[in-house]
């Protein structure tokens, strides 16, 4: 792994050398720094790159919340993305699956690509995008039908399961193919046993852990390759997130998996690389989970994880 | 405050307090129910009431929550009763009892002292004015019972001594009308009776906090029992008038048979005359005005909610529904005479109802679905955005069947509204008292040319309840009274099951939702 251009430990001892009189403009004069300082495009992981951003800026009117944010996401693999409220670490995970589009504030410069192909240029399916780029959410939100028609929804909308009208008269409904989906998503998201029985109750009926995996299970339902989490145990009890942690790690098996925390813990046991965002929405250090948290180059990052700082 | 916040945790025993203001509170809720009846002229004043006649009754029942008010006020004051009251009574109900003192002494010196208007009026204002500062000047439990507790026993003294008796009446100056006993003394005893039932609440929790707080809980019970009462009011008496000549005639079992529903209005001597046509009509145009106004409403709704960028465009829309459904009935009636009758055959015609009431309607359903529609939580069109659905199928699939509950209560509402208009039906549907209703499934006929449909029936005009029921009472069509209270009596069972429909649609969509 090569050292970014500028190290952060220099950086920020800069910073902290100089008076308070001067410190509008070294903050001036230390943006294009950490501008270069920011790429984190040269570390080396294992695998292919699945996700990749190159000066990736947004702005919610006039708050700049993500400032050049330059990363490549390992496929089949597990990034957390962690940092204090308000650091853009939501926001960068929406720029994924374009989502931030639904937000009419929120101006989005730079580029991502998805295998190699630009997701911000014209002609982007955006529907074709969220299938392949699936998102779970912060709180568990199903939708208030029976548990089947949640998992179902997405394949039905998509024409995996034919369900039209004109089906419906020609019998051909493709009720075995649904069950299929159903029970598959269901047991990837380790619910199926706990709901198999009672499929056709409303979704709203189960407990909040449960109401998360069903939301995973419906993401699953669709066949994404990438699936993207809001902090998607920050609602949940310990048990129904150690259950939600125990998922996520399976899933990197076959996904590529991108989460959102600000349990530092839970990014330590459940993720394979590790991006710290500081206030600011800058993205201080991106490396091995092992390494950022055993020893981050930046002393940021250091006070932010030994909880100096945040 | 005798021990300051000393009030127990925990109270095992009702005290002799609680027991007194139960009884007051009691005694005046009975006696504000028989006021109504009195009022409603349902008793009089010979009526027995437990051996006394029914205004003895009100007069000593006035006279004993008045002296007892009194006393609960003193004892508590003097610390008898352990009562935990505040400085004053507040500033709300210090200016009601000081307006009340004002009308008091108002009237007094106006009518019974016969002084001029200017004398009256100062009068009134001083003691207004001396009545709410005193208010504000003595500890709550003096305030909120003794004022009370006097106004009601001198009307009781009143009543009780012959001066305000039954042939007692009142022929104010300045109005044509008078004022008889037999009404002035029972709405004085409705009147006092929830004065004292209020103050005797207060009393009850030993004033304070608590004490505002059960009073307040009185008066808000209260307010919705009235309400009910009003509804049911409204129906026992329009059913007892109009339930003889709708059951004129019923047979049940094998030959069944209910002329005043089945019948039209026959003009024959032998036969009873019925409503028949009217209801079909009835039916015909809400069903014609839902159809026309429900899509139209929801699709306006959802384009304004889901689609439309909310600004200037959205709140002038959003400005011009509410206008649309505060415009006064006769004034759609109008524009239905003088802009739909000429392009629809130039007659009052079935149609041009439902296309006025329709439009009446589609504002109201405009609303509601947009209410309903913004109230669908903004997770559900994320969450369906992030499976890669489009927005229209994430509206139809979700969004709408989400907002279903709601719409369907707009629908009902509306649907309770227009059923009864009369003034828009009165200039564009106008038909008068008929023998044979309106036959549009039968009409439907094929044409070689376009339209390639024809209807005669919806082009004709046809008769409708509240028409029909204006027609008979007001217009004096008919001669008979009976007939109309009849027609009423129908009108308000089918507006009532036009609200069982709605209700039902409701709660099927939402038990969708949850179960």
């Amino acid at each position: 792994m090569s050292e970014p251009v500028t190290s952060a430990d220099t950086e920020n001892s800069t910073q902290t050398t100089q008076s308070t009189q001067s410190t509008e403009r070294s903050t001036v004069s230390g943006e294009t720094d950490e501008r270069i300082q920011q790429s984190w495009l040269d570390y080396d992981f294992e695998g292919e790159p699945k996700l990749a951003s190159k000066e990736l800026d947004v702005h919610y009117g006039s708050d700049h919340a993500l400032k050049g944010i330059s990363m490549e996401i390992p496929k089949e693999s597990v990034t957390a993305l962690i940092g204090p409220s308000g650091c853009g670490k939501s926001t960068f995970l929406r720029c994924l699956n374009r989502m931030n589009d639904r937000i009419k504030a929120a101006n989005v410069d730079g580029s991502v690509t998805l295998d190699g192909e630009e997701i911000y240029q014209d002609g982007v399916n955006l529907v074709e995008l969220r299938k392949r780029v699936g998102m779970v959410f912060q709180a568990p939100n199903p939708f208030p039908k029976s548990i089947r028609d949640n998992i179902a929804y997405g394949p039905r909308k998509h024409g995996d399961i034919d369900t039209g009208l004109l089906a419906r008269l020609s019998g051909r409904k493709d009720q075995k193919k649904e069950d299929e989906i159903v029970e598959r998503s269901l047991k990837q998201a380790a619910l199926w046993d706990e709901v198999k029985n009672r499929l056709d109750d409303n979704a709203l009926g189960l407990s909040g852990g449960q109401q998360q995996r069903l939301c995973i299970a419906r993401c699953l339902a669709t066949d994404p390759e990438v699936i993207l989490m809001d902090e998607p145990a920050s609602a949940l009890d310990p048990i129904a997130t150690s259950k939600i942690e125990d998922l996520i790690a399976d899933l990197a098996e076959n996904y590529t998996v991108v989460v959102v925390t600000h349990n530092m813990q839970q990014a330590a046991r459940i993720s394979d690389q590790t991006a710290v965002f500081l206030t600011g929405g800058e993205l201080v250090e991106y490396g091995d989970t092992d390494k950022i948290f055993e020893s981050p180059e930046s002393q940021r990052v250091e006070d932010y994880i030994t909880g100096k700082f945040g | 405050m005798s021990d300051g916040y000393g009030s127990k945790l925990v109270e095992g025993q009702t005290s002799a307090l609680e027991r007194v203001t139960t009884g007051v509170v009691g005694l005046s809720i009975v006696s504000c129910l028989l006021g109504m009846t009195s009022i409603l002229r349902w008793t009089t004043e010979s009526t027995e009431f437990l051996g006394v006649s029914l205004f003895d009754f009100f007069a000593i029942g006035l006279l004993a929550m008045g002296l007892t008010l009194v006393v609960i006020g003193v004892a508590s004051r003097t610390g008898m009763v352990e009562t935990q009251p505040d400085r004053n009574v507040g500033a709300f109900t210090a200016v009601a009892i000081g307006a009340i003192s004002a009308v008091v002494v108002g009237l007094v010196v106006s009518q019974t002292l016969g002084l001029g208007t200017l004398v009256s009026v100062l009068a009134a204002l001083v003691a207004g004015a001396a009545t709410t500062l005193a208010m504000l000047l003595v500890r709550e439990d003096i305030g909120s019972t003794v004022p009370i507790g006097v106004l009601t026993a001198v009307v009781g003294v009143l009543v009780v001594t012959g001066v305000l008796g039954p042939e007692w009446s009142w022929d104010p100056e300045a109005f044509t009308a008078t004022f008889n006993g037999t009404i002035v003394i029972p709405a004085l005893t409705v009147f006092c009776g929830l004065l004292s039932a209020w103050a005797a609440a207060k009393a009850n929790e030993g004033f304070g906090t608590r004490g505002r707080q059960n009073g307040a809980y009185l008066l808000i019970g209260l307010n919705a029992f009235g309400m009910l009462a009003i509804l049911a009011g409204l129906i026992v008496f329009i059913a007892s008038k109009g339930i003889g000549p709708v059951l004129e005639g019923v047979q049940l079992g094998a030959g069944f048979d209910w002329p005043f529903v089945t019948n039209g209005y026959t003009l024959s001597p032998n036969e009873p005359n019925g409503v028949f046509p009217a209801i079909v009509g009835t039916f015909w145009v809400v069903l014609g005005a839902v159809l026309l106004a429900v899509p139209l409403g929801i699709g306006a709704a959802v384009f304004l909610t889901e689609y439309a960028e909310q600004g200037r465009f959205t709140a002038v829309v959003e400005v011009a529904t509410n206008g649309l459904w505060s415009t006064p009935s006769v004034v759609f009636g109008l524009f239905g005479y003088a802009f739909l009758v000429p392009r629809l055959g130039n007659n009052t015609s079935l149609l041009a109802g439902m296309l006025v009431l329709g439009f009446m309607l589609l504002p109201l359903v405009v609303i509601t679905s947009r209410e309903a529609l913004i109230s669908v939580p903004d997770e559900y069109r994320d969450a369906s955005a992030a499976l890669g659905v489009s927005q229209w199928e994430t509206i139809r699939s979700v969004v709408v069947p989400a907002a279903l509950p709601g719409v369907a209560t707009g629908v009902i509402l509306g649907v309770g509204r227009i059923a009864g208009e009369t003034a828009p039906i009165l200039l564009v549907m106008t038909g008068g008292l008929r023998d044979n209703a309106p036959n549009i499934l039968g009409s439907f006929e094929f044409t070689s040319s376009p339209p390639f449909v024809a209807n005669d029936a919806l082009l004709q005009s046809a008769p409708a309840l509240p028409y029909q029921l204006y027609a008979t009472i007001t217009a004096g069509v008919s001669g008979d009274e009976s007939f109309g209270w009849a027609t009423a009596l129908v009108l308000l069972l089918v507006v009532l099951s036009f609200y069982a429909v709605g209700i039902a649609s409701r709660f099927y969509f939402r038990r969708k939702l949850h179960q």
